[in-house]
């Protein structure tokens, strides 16, 4: 089987013939016609491919694909994923959570599945909001946030996706969003091309709940000033003529600099392969939020042993260690006995 | 000549080494051996000495995480083990025992009846049955009961806290409920079902709570549509251990407000989580309530977490590690579970005097079983309804009164005879060992059954024909 070429797709092939069911304008749309762009691209089979889910909109997802799905239990599509990446590493397995599900119910078993660089691509919606249930206030949701559940706002201090992925030592990190098609397609192959635990929050607008969430950086007229694009090896600068950029703080941090007031030598150069992820942590907390000049692209990007290739190595080793396993010495062996 | 101190080799204090073994490391003359009797004092082994060979170094003293546990020779009078208080003194104040502030009844004026939706109806009850403790996670379709409280409880003093997961909420009413406030949550079906290993362990720690489960279509993640499929669950499997909470199944918006009143009554009076279960049109379903002319403005239990010196000495745990302490819990728990079912029994009889079928349901398809009753009795039948408001414990009392003339029992449900096998439990508890012919109308999977199809289903009955 595996000898035969993989079939030419097109993106009409990984489409589903399901309706989709997202609220008319959700940014949930542009991602699904990202993804089944990209996948024609990949040279990836579709019965070797699996989107796995929790609960919420975005969760939605893999009934819209042609290819294998789990639309599973709230928060726990991480976990669910680990098991079926770890038992047939030969599948592509996708997670497509966002960030009601991944980061409050969810929390536990993502940044489990990302510490243990289970090979993975998650692909995490942010609309900082619960859209199914109809508008509560969410993780990532800001303070003060009026909501449903939230009547004179939130007090929570919300969560940096990003930061927190790079917290929990995930080996790929990107950041994009659902206005820029370009963007997400290239992302998105980045995340699925690197082996272990990708993770990619996708901003996403939920234009019933929260509309305009990102207006402020990723609107047409905003976003040169708002976006900051991260390239491997290239200085970090932005502005229709590049002409902001990121310079060190000298305390650790970054801050935004202009470059005519700084040189530019004195700009930082990203370098997504440095196994420290201190300069990827200090760039996710550049902005506080969607309203402060942002990256986006890969914050890191480094190797490390996948986990199951490591259950795979160990397997190998015990059974040349000890031999193949006999189900009956083994039954036989320790404290049993025979009953005469 | 110069003289050099002698340094002080070790004794150890038997009743105070745990026989971690430190001490064998850090000793480069190997005079430290692991023991091998068990000391009778402690149950621990203790390390041996055989100071033969003994330089007294001193590594033994740093390496030896206890205070007392190796000490240098000659100190042996100061480490006697001797009981602190005949040190210190007896305590130098007794706490008072607690007592517990009653609550108190405060009369409302008549006020007009509200039009609200049954999710609605139960926050507004919980809030005048003294609750200012709501705690929830977003899920369709209870939402609205908590998002009702996150508006109201700020005015009142009260607090509404959105948790991260249903296991984060049952685990912030133990805590509210441990300090003896009045605390609920709305939840739905598989937020339930996430809930239950907390509920075992507030019904183990005795912590009152009142949970409002508007169930939904399953198993699983099912669907938003109504379904009575948690009753099992609810009657028989509230997580593990010996566990039981009383049950109570509202039909109309008014009883959403009354039970949810009595429901805080109950989990205080018997320091055990309330369960009320609701199907999803119950929660939606709009309808007159009437409030009624008093409000509850809770005190403190004498067993609560206060806060307080009276208090300190009170400890909220389901952990006995001794068995036979932990069957005496048991057996007390099972008690009041006795308790419940003799006093807490609560049921509905609709036009059951002469009622020759009786039709069992409750919840909404009760509601719809008394549209089918009218049509039915317009056609001359004698039917009755019989509807459990406790469904644990299930109201086999009111039930054995009427059962006599029955000759048919038919249970409406939206299950797959979830209700039907608490009935019959029921009845075989009771020694009522032939029961009347039971036929169903059941639905499932978000669907409840029609009025139609309870009127079609009675004059099927070879009993009518």
């Amino acid at each position: 089987m595996t000898d035969l070429a993989v079939p030419v797709t097109t993106r009409k092939d990984w489409a589903s013939d399901q309706e989709v069911r997202w609220c008319p304008g959700c940014g949930d749309y542009s991602i699904l016609s990202a993804v089944q762009l990209l996948l024609p691209e990949l040279g990836i089979r579709r019965e070797n491919t699996v989107f796995v889910s929790g609960i919420g909109c975005a969760a939605r997802f893999p009934y819209y694909m042609n290819t294998y799905g789990m639309h599973s239990i709230h928060g726990r599509a991480p976990a669910i994923a680990t098991g079926l990446a770890v038992s047939r590493p030969d599948l592509d397995v996708w997670v497509v959570t966002g960030d009601g599900d991944s980061l409050s119910i969810g929390g536990n078993h993502l940044v489990h599945a990302l510490r243990r660089n289970v090979n993975l691509t998650i692909l995490m919606f942010n609309n900082q909001i619960y859209g199914l249930t109809k508008g509560q206030y969410s993780p990532t949701s800001e303070v003060g946030k009026i909501t449903k559940s939230t009547p004179f706002g939130s007090l929570d201090a919300p969560f940096n996706p990003v930061s927190l992925a790079l917290g929990a030592e995930a080996t790929f990190v990107a950041r994009t969003h659902d206005l820029d098609r370009k963007h997400m397609v290239e992302t998105f192959r980045r995340a699925h091309d690197h082996r272990g635990a990708s993770f990619v929050e996708v901003y996403q607008n939920c234009n019933v709940f929260n509309d305009g969430a990102f207006e402020a950086i990723n609107g047409k007229e905003n976003r040169a000033d708002m976006l900051i694009p991260l390239e491997h090896g290239q200085p970090i600068r932005f502005g229709a003529d590049g002409e902001h950029g990121v310079a060190s703080d000298g305390h650790g941090g970054l801050r935004l600099v202009e470059v005519a007031d700084v040189g530019e030598d004195a700009l930082v150069i990203h370098d997504e392969r440095q196994v420290n992820p201190s300069l990827a942590f200090a760039l996710s907390r550049l902005a506080t939020g969607p309203h402060e000049p942002t990256p986006i692209g890969v914050f890191r990007a480094v190797e490390r042993p996948d986990y199951g290739s490591l259950v795979d190595q160990q397997l190998l080793e015990a059974q040349n260690r000890q031999g193949v396993g006999d189900l009956a010495s083994l039954l036989r062996s320790g404290a049993t006995w025979n009953y005469d | 000549m110069t003289s050099v101190a002698e340094r002080p080799k070790p004794f150890v204090l038997p009743e105070y080494c745990k026989g971690c073994g430190r001490c064998i490391s850090s000793c480069t003359k190997a005079c430290i051996t692991m023991g091998t009797e068990i000391n009778p004092v402690t149950g621990l082994v203790p390390i041996v000495l055989d100071l033969s060979r003994c330089n007294g170094c001193g590594l033994c003293f740093e390496a030896c995480p206890e205070p007392y546990g190796l000490r240098p020779q000659g100190e042996e009078a100061a480490f006697e083990l001797v009981d602190p208080s005949t040190v210190l003194g007896p305590r130098p104040y007794a706490a008072p025992q607690p007592e517990p502030w009653p609550d108190t009844s405060v009369p409302l004026p008549e006020r007009e009846p509200l039009i609200v939706k049954g999710t609605y109806a139960a926050a507004v009850g919980a809030v005048l049955a003294g609750c200012r403790h709501v705690f929830g996670y977003p899920i369709t379709p209870s939402t609205e009961g908590a998002e009702l409280m996150a508006k109201v409880l700020p005015e009142l003093s009260g607090v509404f806290v959105q948790a991260v997961s249903e296991v984060a909420t049952v685990n912030m009413m133990y805590g509210a409920g441990g300090a003896g406030k009045r605390c609920m949550t709305f939840t739905s079906s598989p937020g339930f079902s996430l809930m239950l290993e907390g509920i075992s362990y507030m019904i183990g720690a005795e912590i009152p709570a009142v949970f409002v489960n508007v169930m939904r279509g399953g198993p699983g993640l099912g669907n938003i549509g109504p379904e009575q499929a948690d009753i099992k669950l609810v009657c028989r499997g509230l997580g593990h251990g010996n566990t039981h909470a009383i049950v109570l199944a509202p039909a109309t918006p008014q009883e959403m407000l009354d039970i949810a009143m009595l429901s805080f009554e109950l989990a205080f009076k018997y320091r055990n989580p309330v369960v009320i279960v609701g199907d999803g049109y119950l929660g939606q379903m709009t309808g007159k309530v009437r409030l009624p002319r008093q409000m509850t403005e809770p005190g403190i239990p004498e067993w609560a977490v206060f806060g307080d010196r009276s208090h300190r000495g009170n400890l909220m745990c389901s952990l006995d590690l001794s068995e036979v302490g932990l069957e005496q819990h048991n057996v007390r728990l099972n008690e009041k579970y006795a308790q419940m079912t003799a006093e807490e029994q609560r049921a509905d009889l609709y036009r059951c005097d002469d009622a020759e079928i009786l039709i069992v349901a409750c919840n909404t398809p009760a509601q719809l079983a008394k549209g089918a009753i009218k049509e039915l009795q317009d056609k001359g039948l004698k039917v009755g309804l019989f509807r459990p408001i406790t469904l644990w414990p299930f109201p086999i009392e009111a039930l054995l009164t009427v059962l006599d003339r029955v000759e048919r029992l038919v249970i409406v449900e939206a299950s797959s005879g979830q209700l039907e096998d608490e009935l019959r439990l029921a009845l075989s508890h009771a020694e009522v060992h032939a029961p009347p012919p039971m036929s169903h109308v059941r639905r499932m999977g978000g669907i409840l059954p029609s009025q139609d199809e309870i009127v079609e289903h009675v004059l099927g009955l070879e009993e009518v024909r």
